[in-house]
């Protein structure tokens, strides 16, 4: 049983044009570690070269950003969707 | 295949390629590449079959390098881009200068924060140039308005010269190995002390490739009101090195103003150079009228290029490397606005006319003859 991480239109590109990716992972941070193992262009455009998400990526475990549950650290459950988003941006 | 005349336009939305026959009287063109992303630097690498090298710079997913093999009509990101080792702290936030190296791969790479990075292979992996990144002067250098940035890379052998805004200038005198800042005679108006060993707000550096040791800068001018600390310090914004930048002098006199951006030489001439003076204040040409200013004795005198630009009621500004001049025999300058106008000045700039209105604001303009 694995989980799902969503990627964003302007990600698809990077990993041949999927818009899920199907891993088994127990936490954000692990899926993250994954993605720069089999998706590296992915990676590179949700965390900088520090490893630190960039500061206009969102991630978000089902409807729940990780900022308010434990970070990268926060467990992944099968069946739960990690949503890579953009900030809102416009004006 | 007759020669064309290819100009990359690196705007705030991506880049455009425009293309013409070299009697430059239509322009086609294409794009945008990376769309929606700004592209600050670009580079048309003329070595064996062209190849045309971009910066994607994306707020949000980061840095790319787009390359393109079929002069502009197709561009892929690199395998990489240039990124500081996971221990250094620093984080890539920008790429403000592609330019050529030796071997017919070798591209080197300017970023921000202020670093130097080198490909051995057309952009797919990068190292990151010690000498210059890692400098004892590195984590004392400030940013300016547009960032902490290394914009301009110049080499000439195993000398290279290195624009730093605000760091100044450096020079390599072995390959890049090693960097000494080289700044005698180069002014900074937003300090007490007017002549810093390093720190100043070098805007552009360029030579001509025939005249090595003949260099010119824009520097950041526009101090000569200044009542302060270290009293006033009048045409510290466009100055000029005889001895391979390791002392410069000013030749500002008879512009309007020492501010401004972008610095380029005749191709054929190293006598004769453009500026494009602004007000301090605003980034924009003096009284609301945009002209080049063109040298032809070095920077002793001066001559305003105005003829079919607006008279009137203009505001936009040319920055770093909004401008370039083709090498055809009778040279024509181009330059991009902040306000995404493309324009042309045919004979060297005595008559401009406007190649393309409405694009996005502009960053950076290049141009070769392929």
């Amino acid at each position: 049983m694995s989980i799902t991480v969503h990627v964003p239109a302007g990600l698809h590109a990077c990993c041949d044009r999927s818009s899920d990716l199907s891993l088994s992972v127990p936490s954000v941070r692990a899926a993250l570690e994954e993605l720069e193992r089999g998706h590296p262009s992915t990676y590179r455009s949700i965390c900088d070269e520090t490893g630190a998400v960039r500061r206009h990526v969102n991630l978000f475990v089902n409807t729940s950003h990780i900022r308010d549950r434990e970070g990268l650290d926060t467990a992944l459950a099968p069946g739960d969707v990690l949503t890579i988003l953009p900030a809102v941006s416009g004006g | 295949m007759p020669e064309r005349v290819i100009l990359t336009i690196g705007t705030k939305k991506g880049l455009f390629v425009a293309e013409a026959p070299k009697t430059r009287g239509r322009f086609a063109l294409r794009g945008p590449f990376g769309s929606g992303v700004s592209v600050y630097s670009a580079l048309i690498d003329t070595r064996g079959k062209p190849r045309l090298y971009a910066s994607s710079c994306n707020p949000f997913f980061g840095m790319k390098v787009l390359r393109s093999t079929d002069l502009g009509k197709t561009f892929k990101e690199t395998a990489s881009a240039p990124a500081f080792p996971k221990d250094d702290g620093r984080a890539l936030a920008n790429i403000w200068s592609l330019a050529a190296g030796d071997g017919r791969n070798d591209l080197w790479c300017g970023v921000e924060p202020a670093s130097l990075f080198r490909s051995p292979d057309g952009g797919d992996s990068w190292e990151m140039v010690q000498g210059i990144s890692n400098h004892d002067h590195a984590r004392k250098w400030q940013p300016g308005n547009g960032g902490l940035c290394l914009h301009t890379i110049i080499r000439d052998g195993n000398r290279v010269h290195l624009g730093i805004s605000t760091g100044g200038h450096y020079l390599s005198d072995d390959g890049g190995k090693s960097f000494t800042a080289s700044n005698k005679g180069v002014g900074a108006g937003f300090a007490p002390d007017p002549y810093p060993e390093f720190g100043q707000c070098v805007h552009k550096i360029a030579r001509h490739k025939d005249a090595p040791g003949r260099l010119y800068m824009q520097n950041h001018g526009g101090w000569a009101d200044w009542t302060g600390p270290g009293g006033p310090r009048p045409d510290i914004g466009v100055l000029r090195s005889d001895d391979h930048g390791r002392s410069w002098r000013s030749i500002a006199k008879g512009l309007p103003s020492d501010f401004g951006f972008p610095m380029v030489v005749h191709p054929h001439d190293a006598d004769t150079i453009y500026v494009v003076p602004l007000t301090p204040a605003t980034r924009t040409c003096p009284d609301s009228a945009p002209a080049v200013w063109r040298s032809e004795d070095g920077g002793g005198a001066w001559k305003r290029l105005a003829k079919g630009l607006p008279k009137k009621d203009s505001f936009f500004t040319v920055l770093r490397d909004g401008m370039d001049v083709d090498e055809l025999k009778s040279p024509a300058l181009y330059f991009g606005t902040t306000t995404g106008q493309l324009w042309i000045g045919r004979d060297g700039g005595e008559k401009w006319d406007c190649l393309f209105d409405s694009l996005p604001p502009i960053n950076c303009v290049k141009v070769a003859v392929v």
